[in-house]
């Protein structure tokens, strides 16, 4: 930890927040919250978790992003100066965050060091974790270890939630009817143009490496950074990519509305199935090492890597099919015809 | 060795000044995304080149696979980079913004477009 990094990195923060708040521009305060997020990365990678920083890098600054974009497409750019009791909600909600904001401040008094190393998570369940997780899973990564194996239940509520807001988005947009009652007048946000040569040429060399690379992420997390989530997300990247600077149609003929919500389904249940395989077999629910009796050729470490594996691919499958589906529901206001 | 990557790292570090400087300093849109777009890119690469070089420092497979990654970084923004910014420069001419001239009536206009 260099501190003179870490407090110009987090000053950046502290002005990207407040510039994400005051600005006008709902499209500029969504990119400087990209601008945030690619901050927030940065001071994590630089604090040691990766992981973490990874999955901010492909959701807070990559997908979310995008996201924004689509919803500010589909309604309005410009905030609106509300008519009406405009300083009464104000002075509500200045009370209620400083209110808060105190008792934080109180709160963290209670709190050991950052970095102590005679606070409780270090002396217990740190310490096992370093010196354990590699006689125990076999895998080097300790944070894939930690969240598909010691908490695996945790990891698959995560998903689940994932699984809620999709279907959520797809309950609240969706709309099956062709009427248009719902066009709302400023569209010039984003001009439609026509399709642009170089644009698509570049997106169609990329895409196959992006996807490969997510492949990677998912495949490689036990070693290194990565994971379900990450590499479902950025697999789902590169649909939204393609939807963007390609064609909405060609997307939706790869992955139409039955395709993802299947997919969706699949993911979740992959990792419920694999739960409760070990279930069957004798084992805790989620206990991975009871695998090895139905695997050939491993043992009961061994097992519990390849069931993380197993249960990071449902993630993957999972996070994807979501991500797509909330783009095209979002971008396209319920109606899969057209998007950004 | 160290000397070839300090003198690269140094340049990309003042390429990157030079486009910042372009950033804020060109008229309008079209003149600071020229900036954005040529200068980011070279220096980029002008400092993900002289990394990968040091993390070579050491002749075995591990240092050679980091070098790679690095290099594989600069491909992606050699080819990312350049087609953001037409990307970019493209949405802003159907957007109709109109390039920056000498003539004293327009250069006020473009101030408030930019």
């Amino acid at each position: 930890m260099i501190w003179q990094l870490d407090l110009s990195v987090l000053t950046l923060i502290v002005l990207c927040a407040f510039a994400t708040i005051m600005v006008k521009d709902l499209l500029s305060a969504a990119i400087i919250f990209g601008a945030y997020s690619f901050l927030m990365c940065l001071l994590w990678t630089e604090m040691g978790a990766v992981d973490v920083a990874f999955t901010e890098a492909s959701v807070g600054a990559g997908v979310s992003t995008v996201l924004f974009f689509a919803a500010i497409y589909q309604t309005t750019r410009m905030v609106r100066p509300r008519r009406s009791a405009q300083w009464l909600s104000k002075a509500v909600g200045l009370t209620a965050a400083l209110l808060t904001g105190l008792v934080l401040v109180i709160a963290e008094k209670d709190f050991p060091d950052f970095g102590n190393s005679f606070s409780p998570a270090s002396l217990h369940l740190s310490p096992y974790y370093i010196t354990q997780t590699l006689h125990d899973t076999n895998v080097p990564n300790i944070v894939t270890s930690v969240l598909a194996d010691y908490r695996g239940f945790d990891t698959m509520f995560e998903t689940a939630v994932i699984f809620t807001a999709g279907l959520a988005v797809i309950a609240i947009l969706r709309r099956i009817k062709k009427n248009d009652r719902y066009e709302l007048p400023d569209r010039s946000v984003i001009s439609e143009g026509y399709p642009d040569t170089i644009i698509r040429f570049v997106t169609r060399q990329i895409v196959p490496f992006i996807q490969l690379f997510a492949l990677y992420v998912v495949a490689h997390g036990h070693h290194s950074p990565g994971g379900g989530f990450q590499g479902g997300v950025i697999l789902g990247a590169s649909f939204i990519l393609l939807a963007i600077s390609y064609d909405f149609k060609i997307v939706l003929g790869i992955m139409n509305e039955k395709t993802n919500i299947l997919l969706g389904n699949i993911g979740v249940l992959i990792y419920a199935g694999i739960g409760f395989l070990c279930l069957l077999l004798g084992a805790n629910f989620l206990d991975y090492s009871m695998l090895s009796k139905v695997l050939p050729a491993t043992d009961t470490v061994m097992a519990r890597s390849h069931g993380m594996l197993g249960i990071e691919i449902g993630v993957a499958i999972a996070v994807m099919a979501i991500v797509i589906s909330i783009y095209l529901n979002v971008a396209s206001h319920g109606k899969y015809d057209k998007g950004l | 060795m160290t000397i070839v990557v300090i003198v690269l790292l140094l340049a990309g570090l003042i390429f990157f000044f030079a486009t910042t400087v372009g950033i804020l300093r060109f008229p309008d849109f079209y003149a600071r995304m020229h900036a954005a777009g040529k200068g980011d890119t070279l220096s980029s690469l002008l400092m993900l080149l002289p990394l990968a070089l040091y993390s070579f420092h050491e002749m075995n497979m591990a240092n050679l696979l980091v070098a790679v990654k690095i290099l594989l970084i600069g491909v992606f923004i050699f080819m990312a980079s350049p087609t953001a910014t037409h990307a970019i420069i493209d949405a802003g001419y159907e957007a109709g913004i109109k390039p920056w001239t000498k003539k004293p009536e327009e250069e006020s206009e473009n101030d408030l477009a930019a």
